[in-house]
């Protein structure tokens, strides 16, 4: 009932001011007429009771306190006045804002990004029971192999730590009737890989156990958007078939809408088939890094004691394995770690560094706008004096304060969340499908509260520097004229500068991490992949089971491809492999060479194993070292040869003569006739990634004695790849109807493409630099000048006491200039810092990195010259005369 | 403290509540009698009193106030507090 009747005076304000002026009024009224009575003439019972009454404005000031909510009618006031004066000085209040609304959008825009990738947990229930572990052998340089059928076999069931264990292989399949078909993403899955996940089928049911052998009948789970658009949302389709890979699949499970397993596209689901002795003990390190394993952890189970348990389970498994003693020399181990940590773990880093250099930017701007709110408060600094002096409280002066930074930040807030949705926006667009666990960048309404509640914030804090200055202003010095003296205008002055020191190491931190990037980035660019890349195009072909189930139906196959390809006008070479460098693949097998005897504390070795035909060598354009490349016949020939690289030539035979020896496939020796015999050494390529430092040596055998339902062409032109794009598809088509060429791109491309980890932070990095950069400008500029307008009188008085202008002007470049120096030194230290911080992402490049800095300072240094120029400039062109009269 | 026993005689206009306090105090307290109004409108504002326009005895206009129930509760703890501390102080100054 208080609150309310409180509530209501704040609408009935009028009629109760009026009210109570009215009964005042009447109180006075009685006490002069009684006056009057007691013999008094009306002007002085007038005033006696007047007298008698007290301050009448005072005691309705009280009385309008005591009724409450006065606060809200100053507010209300304060904000009017202080959008007033803002929008008269429209210089600053659009400076201001243009630099709240950047670096609060930048911040907002990047954390959508960070909040969807890192801070959100994976759409599944209970996600963070989500688990998922791989085969490791670190001394052989196999640091993830996937997880084998024998793994899944073995563990489902008897690992106690898990509720549910389930495996998957991501692949593409070819859908649709002969002529009309098309490329769609696929994985392979167990029967329990929906339940793990806790995903409930719309329709339908999972796969079941038998469904698994190769001798069952082909089934299929289709994701709900793919029922939408190709079964069109048929309500029966239970039941009806697909053509997949030229065979009837039936379906018999639709999935939720919105279902998406971490970031794969895949809309159709297979049973993942194998047979008994793919699951057998030997197969149990022959993984190959295609399959993988996710687990559910059972309840109030850990990941450490999963993890032991795990370790537990190999080394029982291990007992009796001829390779266990090899793998454990490998360095083998299965680690368990949480599924989505798993996932971010690459961009992790990149994505940290990502928002704290918008963060920098972020201070910087705040600083920035803190330096020229304080430079504002001084020019208004008299005002304030004399209206302390006249009975403002302390309140008042803050309120007023408050009132302007917070309206500043608010609206400048606004602004950033307008730029922060666009952004985001942008970002969703350019990069939204390389993020990982295919999240949806989204600007939603919980973003947007934290936004304004820092704008809000923001405001608030920003408001106790000035409201500090304001209050502080020695009255009877800022009453006179503004001088030098005065401990407010030192205190400030100090507290300015400051800032501006602190802005300029800022900055230079940031540009020096720009520039340690962008270094990073040129010299990887600069880095022979180790063949020539030019004008060469490659795409990937996958060669369905039903067509090319054996070796030499694939091998057929290439032939006549290659056959094709190679008389098309403009093509000077062309081949085919199994792999292609910067193709996203990277198994790695192990050999084992004829005589070598490994010594005993070395553990086995990983490599690439290719099967390549036609000219893929002078196709891809690897110089030849020794002996010959392998040529179209050597896969038809009884006798088996391979070619190596260098790197492989090296490891094994350090003083060369590698040409002769002989090697087999897998990790033991087998049948004299499976040997394969060394004919020729060619150069080392990169096979993933420009910055790879382990060359882990390369086999070539002829793709007749190992091929691969997924093969890459490869052709070296004279005219430019990507006109040749066309030619590929339909020669391809002529030769099978079905199959499209997937993955068309230029082998530069694919360079590029690897390098985008690489060069989008360095891209923002220097965005950011920029941006800091033009903060520190206006922030440097604006405080040497109005040092330079403060100083007038002094500057004044010592011209006419035959001070040279160019004196004058030195001393204030020498200011601006100290403050540079303080601030590079201490953006020196910054760099430092951040360059140790940021080494996981650097290439070659180290913490001090002298080049980088040293262009750092000597831009910083060119560009604050030129804002100190300026205000010098105007400082020597100061009249004396004018000067001294004026204050 | 002071308002509420006056206003417990019955209701009052501002200034007879002023004149009344003179009068009981015996002329000790004479504070600006402005100063009552706020006083007035904090009471009111707490619910010990309540106002009304009427006319007064000499035909003007005048705001008239009174009690409250809340009021008078009110004015009968502050007086035994009142009392409690004056026999307190009166024991520890008559002690020695």
């Amino acid at each position: 009932m208080q609150f309310f009747r409180k509530l209501s005076t704040l609408w009935r304000k009028n009629e109760l001011d009026a009210d109570m002026a009215e009964e005042l009024r009447l109180h006075l009224e009685q006490r002069t007429r009684e006056n009057i009575a007691a013999g008094m003439n009306p002007d002085e019972a007038q005033y006696a009771a007047q007298r008698q009454f007290g301050n009448l404005a005072a005691i309705q000031e009280q009385a309008r306190e005591v009724r409450g909510w006065v606060w809200l009618e100053q507010s209300g006031k304060n904000l009017y006045f202080a959008a007033r004066s803002l929008a008269k000085s429209p210089a600053f209040t659009v400076t201001a804002l243009a630099t709240l609304a950047l670096c609060l959008g930048a911040n907002l825009a990047i954390f959508a990004v960070v909040d969807a990738v890192l801070l959100r947990p994976l759409p599944f229930p209970e996600a963070r029971e989500l688990v998922t572990m791989f085969n490791t052998y670190p001394k052989a340089g196999v640091l993830n192999d996937g997880s084998s059928l024998t793994n899944y076999y073995e563990r489902r069931g008897n690992v106690a730590a898990f509720s549910s264990l389930s495996i998957y292989r991501e692949g593409t399949v070819i859908v649709g009737a002969t002529g009309a078909t098309d490329r769609q993403t696929a994985m392979q899955v167990s029967p329990e890989f929906f339940s793990t996940l806790g995903v409930k089928l719309a329709r339908g049911r999972a796969f079941t156990e038998e469904e698994t052998t190769y001798q069952a009948g082909g089934v299929v789970i289709v994701s709900d958007g793919y029922w939408r658009q190709r079964l069109h949302a048929d309500p029966e389709v239970l039941g009806q078939e697909v053509r997949v890979d030229g065979l009837p699949q039936k379906v018999v499970g639709v999935l939720p809408s919105g279902f998406r397993f971490l970031s794969s596209e895949a809309q159709l689901y297979f049973p993942l088939r194998s047979g008994p002795q793919q699951r057998a003990a030997s197969e149990r390190h022959s993984g190959g890094g295609a399959i993988k394993m996710i687990a559910r952890l059972g309840p109030g189970i850990s990941i450490a004691e999963a993890q032991s348990q795990i370790d537990a389970h190999n080394a029982a498994m291990s007992v009796g394995d001829p390779e266990a003693k090899a793998m454990a020399e490998a360095g083998f181990r299965t680690p368990v770690l949480s599924l989505q940590a798993a996932q971010v773990a690459s961009v992790r880093p990149l994505l940290l560094l990502v928002q704290s250099g918008a963060f920098f930017l972020l201070l910087i701007g705040l600083v920035n706008l803190v330096n020229l709110l304080l430079v504002r408060a001084s020019t208004r600094a008299k005002e304030c004096a004399v209206r302390q002096a006249l009975g403002a409280s302390r309140r008042h002066v803050v309120g007023e304060v408050l009132a302007e930074t917070t309206l500043l930040a608010v609206v400048g807030g606004l602004g950033g969340l307008a730029l922060g949705a666009g952004g985001t926006g942008f970002v969703a667009a350019v990069c939204g499908d390389q993020l990982p666990l295919g999240v949806h960048l989204s600007f939603d309404w919980r973003l947007a509260l934290v936004a304004f509640g820092g704008a809000v914030a923001l405001g608030a804090i920003t408001a106790v520097p000035i409201a500090w200055f304001n209050l502080r202003a020695h009255l009877a010095n800022a009453l006179q004229s503004e001088s030098r003296g005065s401990t407010a205008g030192r205190a400030a002055q100090r507290l300015r500068h400051g800032f501006v020191v602190g802005q300029i190491a800022l900055a230079f931190v940031l540009l020096a991490g720009a520039g340690l990037l962008g270094t990073s980035l040129r010299q990887v660019m600069a880095i022979s992949p180790g063949f020539s890349s030019g004008q060469i195009l490659s795409g990937q072909i996958s060669l369905p089971y039903k067509t090319y189930g054996s070796d030499r139906a694939r091998l057929a196959f290439t032939e006549r491809l290659i056959g094709e390809v190679g008389h098309e006008p403009g093509v000077v070479a062309a081949g085919v492999s199994t792999n292609v460098p910067f193709s996203g693949n990277g198994g790695k097998s192990s050999v084992t060479v004829v005589g070598y005897i490994r010594p005993p504390d070395e553990s086995l070795r990983a490599n690439y194993t290719f099967g390549v035909d036609g000219d893929y060598f002078a196709a891809l354009g690897l110089p030849l070292v020794e002996g010959r490349f392998l040529s179209a016949a050597d896969s038809r020939r009884t006798e088996r040869v391979c070619v190596i690289d260098e790197a492989f030539a090296r490891y094994y035979w350090k003083q060369g003569g590698a040409i002769g020896h002989r090697l087999y496939q897998g990790s033991q020796a087998g049948n004299e006739s499976e040997a394969f015999t060394i004919v020729g050494v060619v150069g080392v390529a990169k096979q993933e990634d420009l910055a790879d430092r382990e060359a882990l040596g390369t086999v070539y055998l002829p793709f007749g004695y190992r091929s691969d339902e997924s093969i890459y062409v490869v052709v070296r032109s004279n005219v430019p790849s990507q006109s040749l794009g066309h030619v590929l598809q339909s020669t391809v088509r002529k030769i099978d109807p079905e199959l499209p060429v997937n993955d068309l791109r230029s082998m530069e491309t694919r360079i590029a493409d690897s390098l985008v980890a690489r060069r989008s932070p360095a891209l923002l990095a220097v965005i950011f630099g920029g941006f800091a950069l033009l903060l520190t400008v206006i922030g440097t500029y604006g405080v040497l000048s109005h040092a330079v307008a403060q100083r007038r009188h002094e500057i004044g008085v010592r011209m006419a006491l035959g001070a040279q202008p160019g004196q004058i002007g030195r001393q204030f470049l020498r200011l601006g200039l100290r403050l540079l120096a303080a601030g590079m030194l201490l953006g020196l230290l910054g760099a430092w810092l951040a360059g140790n911080a940021m080494q996981s992402l650097l290439f070659g490049v180290p913490a001090l990195h002298w080049p980088t800095l040293v262009s750092v300072c000597v831009v910083l240094i060119v560009i604050s010259l030129g804002a100190c120029l300026i205000p010098a400039r105007r400082a020597t062109k100061v009249d004396p005369m004018v000067a001294l009269r004026s204050e | 403290m002071l308002i509420l026993r006056v206003l417990n005689r019955g209701e009052m206009h501002g200034w007879g509540i002023a004149d009344r306090i003179e009068y009981l105090s015996k002329k000790v307290f004479t504070v600006g009698e402005g100063s009552l109004y706020p006083a007035l409108y904090r009471l009111q504002g707490q619910g010990w009193i309540e106002s009304e326009w009427g006319i007064s005895d000499n035909n003007r206009k005048a705001k008239f106030y009174r009690l409250t129930k809340a009021g008078k509760k009110q004015l009968e703890i502050e007086t035994e507090t009142w009392d409690r501390l004056a026999l307190a102080i009166g024991d520890i100054i008559r002690s020695t």
